[in-house]
């Protein structure tokens, strides 16, 4: 039988309506407390490029012909324009790569602050802590550029 | 500031104004928030993929271009951080069954049903579409229908009272808020949908999980 869908008695979607809403709650305080805290990162230096996340060994498909490295690692991509952050990230901890490669630092961030920072070797290499729980970014700092990556939980 | 435009409000963020932030919290949380319900994720993953997007709204804040679209952005951040939790499978030893919070959720997906369970995913992504399109209407007509749908309804003297409007015109703007939510494009691929699943793809979490 085919019933048409919303109901067209307003009292009928009005009860659907109520169900629905009954059946997830209201937002729980934490989540608001959390959304508005989220306000503080806001950006003030324009300068900082952002860089999207292109792939995460979690979620995307391998694209082809490339070796997965070691067994547990997840990978995942960044980039801004021309440059490009790679990391491994493992229960000891992130190990990434800078592209290109100028020397500076990378710090590690979670929403309540810095977590670790570590400098960036000659070849773009960087090894940082394991992040804890929950939304991570990471901002490199160069000669030639500022970075932070989009936030994502790493583990 | 609850009548004000989200292209206003997110202007007004972009320049600092916390107070237009805090608007934009308390508008969109619920629609993030019933989107993350609508995935099995653990307590603490679901505060996580909540945190998430509101950290990438913020970052995201000046590249917005069309605010008007904002919900559909943030309906879209969310399935894909949930999806991404979901396939990290941490913590999921850690969810608790007894949980209260989680029960509301799970209630109607273990309740026996006479439906097949195409029905019965096909009527959860309907209600999950309602709460998405209600967390898009107007802030009044989330004031009324919320106090419509309440359980017990209060009188519509009490409703008349508390929303500051002749008990006359509460009919009627149920119905203009109802015609709204029935337009809103989150109903839209279930619109005239019989009870057999045709093309909701996409919407729940149970379909986007196996994408």
């Amino acid at each position: 039988m085919v019933e048409p869908w919303p109901p067209a008695d307003d009292d009928v979607l009005t009860a659907e309506l109520g169900a629905a809403l009954r059946e997830v709650g209201p937002v729980p305080e934490e989540f608001l407390t959390a959304a508005r805290a989220a306000f503080a990162w806001r950006d003030v230096a324009a300068e900082v490029a952002l860089a999207e996340l292109m792939f995460d060994s979690a979620c995307d498909a391998e694209p082809a012909g490339l070796t997965r490295s070691a067994g547990s690692a997840r990978t995942l991509s960044f980039r801004s324009g021309a440059v490009v952050l790679e990391v491994e990230v493992t229960e000891a901890g992130i190990v990434g790569q800078l592209f290109p490669p100028g020397g500076g630092r990378v710090s590690a961030q979670t929403a309540t602050g810095t977590y670790d920072e570590a400098p960036v070797d000659e070849v773009g290499f960087f090894s940082l802590d394991a992040p804890p729980p929950g939304p991570v970014r990471l901002r490199a700092h160069t000669e030639g550029y500022v970075v932070a990556t989009t936030w994502v939980a790493l583990r | 500031m609850t009548g004000r435009s989200a292209t206003s409000l997110v202007s007004a963020a972009v320049g600092g104004d916390e107070s237009a932030w805090a608007e934009l919290v308390r508008r969109y949380t619920p629609l993030v928030y019933s989107v993350i319900r609508s995935y099995d994720l653990s307590g603490a993953d679901a505060s996580d993929v909540n945190q998430t997007v509101w950290l990438r709204l913020v970052e995201h804040l000046g590249r917005v271009r069309d605010p008007q679209a904002l919900a559909a952005w943030l309906a879209t951040t969310t399935r894909r951080e949930c999806y991404r939790l979901s396939r990290l499978g941490r913590r999921t030893q850690l969810v608790d069954p007894y949980d209260d919070a989680l029960d509301a959720y799970h209630g109607f997906s273990r309740a026996p049903d006479a439906a097949g369970p195409d029905e019965e995913l096909l009527r959860a992504e309907r209600r999950q579409a309602l709460r998405e399109g209600f967390a898009q209407l107007p802030p009044r007509c989330q004031e009324l229908l919320s106090l419509l749908t309440a359980d017990p309804p209060p009188s519509y003297r009490e409703i008349a009272e508390r929303l500051g409007m002749p008990v006359g015109s509460i009919g009627p703007t149920q119905a203009r808020c109802l015609r709204r939510l029935r337009e809103c494009p989150a109903l839209a691929p279930f619109l005239g949908a019989a009870a057999t699943r045709t093309n909701g793809g996409d919407r729940g979490g149970a379909v986007a999980a196996g994408r």
